[in-house]
């Protein structure tokens, strides 16, 4: 029931300026004011001046190959239609009708040549231009502009590695530019085989009592939990030694909350150089046209964790699909779908290169399932623990003192040998990587706030007797 | 389960291999309901698989189960850790256990496609409290269940488990359905 609580409208500006200050301020003294995890007013600006103006991830081109095919997803809370057009192209659609605002799509999936809405039946091609009406003659007389009453379409859309990503605000800087340095990481992740990586499955979805920021900020570079919130994976024998795993731990900020928590594997052996990928698999990989620091980075200590601001993570671990198994690196791909304060659904797709043959796929699909799936042995942990920080955050008595948590590690210095894009860090402790994340949600915050309230002009609206 | 249980399903009227699966699916609900994890493996077969499907959105039912798709895949290796991590005293979403009622009906039994295997089909809606003040999650189930027949007694071949819902409401599946 807890999914269906309204959001309410935001209060007045100036308290959230003061929290957003709060915030500021306080990472300057490594403190969070708790109350960021679950709020009423936060959460609609959330989706409004960060949700509404920066770079969403919405599918996969293995997704949707096809003229036609489509997905539903969302961009904040709205709900929009991800489509392949004739030309190959991908539109991404509010999936509401423009007459009086009923949803035209209402499968997760599928094929179609055009959106139907069930009302009055308005509808629109594949890329959501209006395309037609019944009794149109009688209802309406004179054609009606088929692009001004098409779906409302994402003025942005553009793709990393097959990695499909939206933006609302036709004012944001391109895909790539936005990302920055992350792009050359995102290479070595995804672009090792022309061929690319695919999504083995639909996402699984599941919905989590715990705010989307919970999610997001602990894939930046919370490596420290692992040996508390998932020492049950070793004392279960599955994974022994999972208390070290943090002593391994590396960060790589590429700035603008964009970051990865790297871990040096060779350290046990050298089996576990690139991931652990299988010795057939990394013959097949290209590493000529990578960063040459991240070459060496991804043989010895690849990126296993990270976040893309706002809430795309990525994780790609070696671990046995079952007890006893060999560890194979699964790649799983995760977003924090905020629903309401404090709620989120976490979606989660496991991916892998299309160049792996189908049964060492089918064992990649088992190992990120088993550890991460909504039964996953880790998985289960992390939600669990996360749930606490939303009560907390609407706690009365931790609010009516302003009680902020403790971000105070001790900040290490990035290394000086580091040769590749961002900074790195040789241990994972200081919390860089988690304040990078609250100084960007504060820059967008405040962002959203000095952005004036666009009222487009009537012509895009389809406004009737203009000079069409 | 007795002795005197037939180990083929040959012979054997519907009404009995009725009888038969509603009584494993009773105790077995009961087990696990008390968290009796040891007991209820015990009634797994060795070549056990425990299936959860995932569910989408589709206009024709039979394109909501995507091909390969599941959110769970388990052999009996897999609940066994399963069941180690539960016994960890670590399993944070499961601290403390959830408290939990499983509601068995709407069954019908088939002969499988060997004569030791009774194929049955049950509605299973499962009621689970966590935590210590959390409102209680329903999560209904379908489930279409391979039991064999064996002189030791009844044993868990099979198990698809068809969540209703394509988005889980309850946080994760720490307990077994």
């Amino acid at each position: 029931m807890y999914r269906y609580e309204r959001v309410p409208h935001g209060a007045p500006s100036g308290e959230l300026a003061q929290l957003v200050q709060r915030v500021e301020a306080g990472m300057d003294r490594g403190l969070l004011p708790v109350e960021v995890f679950c709020d009423p007013t936060v959460f609609r600006a959330e989706m409004e001046r960060i949700f509404g103006s920066t770079w969403v991830f919405v599918a996969h081109d293995s997704e949707i190959p096809k003229t036609g095919d489509y997905v539903l997803r969302k961009i904040g809370i709205d709900t929009v239609i991800v489509a392949r057009d004739e030309q190959g192209q991908v539109n991404v659609m509010l999936n509401h009708c423009r007459h009086r605002g009923s949803e035209v799509c209402h499968e997760d999936r599928g094929n179609t040549k055009h959106f139907k809405c069930p009302y009055h039946g308005w509808t629109y091609n594949i890329k959501g231009e209006f395309a037609g009406a019944p009794h149109f003659g009688e209802a309406y007389g004179q054609p009606l502009d088929r692009k001004a009453w098409g779906l409302r379409r994402a003025p942005q859309v553009d793709s990393i590695h097959g990695f499909i990503f939206a933006c609302l605000d036709p004012l944001t800087p391109p895909l790539r530019e936005a990302l920055g340095d992350a792009v050359k990481v995102l290479d070595a992740i995804f672009g090792l085989h022309p061929k690319g990586m695919r999504a083995i499955a639909p996402p699984e979805r599941f919905t989590v009592k715990a705010d989307w920021k919970s999610g997001a900020e602990n894939f930046c570079g919370d490596a420290y939990h692992v040996s508390t919130a998932h020492v049950s994976a070793g004392l279960s024998e599955f994974i022994p030694d999972v208390r070290q795993v943090s002593a391994i731990a590396r960060g790589l900020d590429l700035g603008n909350a964009n970051s990865f928590i790297a871990h040096e594997l060779t350290q046990w052996g050298p089996m576990f150089e690139y991931w652990a990928y299988p010795r057939e698999v990394v013959e097949q990989f290209d590493f000529s046209s990578l960063d040459p620091a991240l070459r060496e980075m991804i043989r010895t200590s690849p990126p296993t964790i990270g976040t893309i601001f706002p809430n795309f993570s990525y994780l790609r671990f070696p671990q046995p699909a079952v007890a006893g198994g060999r560890p194979y690196p699964f790649t799983s791909i995760r977003m924090w779908q905020p629903v309401s304060p404090g709620v989120m659904e976490l979606w989660n797709w496991q991916f892998e290169y299309a160049c792996v043959d189908e049964a060492t796929t089918k064992e990649s699909y088992l190992a990120g399932v088993y550890g991460f799936g909504s039964g996953g042995i880790f998985e289960q942990d992390d939600t669990a623990v996360w749930e606490g920080i939303a009560k907390a955050a609407s706690s009365p008595w931790n609010r009516r003192d302003g009680v902020m948590l403790h971000y105070q590690q001790k900040r290490v210095e990035p290394s000086g040998e580091w040769k590749g894009p961002g900074r790195f860090y040789d241990n994972i402790y200081g919390e860089r990587l988690q304040e990078g994340f609250w100084r960007r949600w504060v820059k967008e915050m405040k962002g959203g706030a000095a952005r004036p309230i666009c009222i487009h002009e009537e012509k895009a609206q389809g406004a009737c007797g203009g000079d069409k | 389960m007795s002795n005197r249980l037939p180990t083929s399903t040959e012979g054997v009227s519907r009404l009995e291999l009725t009888l038969i699966a509603q009584e494993f699916l009773a105790i077995e609900a009961k087990l696990l309901d008390e968290r009796r994890f040891r007991d209820w493996y015990a009634l797994l077969d060795d070549e056990i698989v425990y299936h959860v499907p995932l569910r989408q959105a589709r206009l024709a039912f039979a394109d909501e189960v995507p091909d390969g798709a599941y959110r769970i895949l388990d052999s009996k290796k897999h609940i066994e850790t399963r069941i180690k991590r539960l016994e960890s005293g670590a399993a944070w979403a499961e601290t403390p256990p959830s408290r939990t009622l499983r509601m068995v009906g709407s069954l019908f039994v088939e002969v499988g496609d060997r004569p030791d295997v009774l194929v049955a089909e049950s509605a299973m809606l499962m009621y689970r409290q966590r935590g210590h003040d959390e409102r209680g999650d329903v999560i209904p189930v379908r489930r279409r269940d391979q039991l064999r027949l064996t002189p030791a007694g009844v044993r868990l071949l099979r198990r698809d488990a068809l969540i209703t819902e394509a988005v889980l409401t309850t946080p994760n599946l720490g307990v077994f359905l």
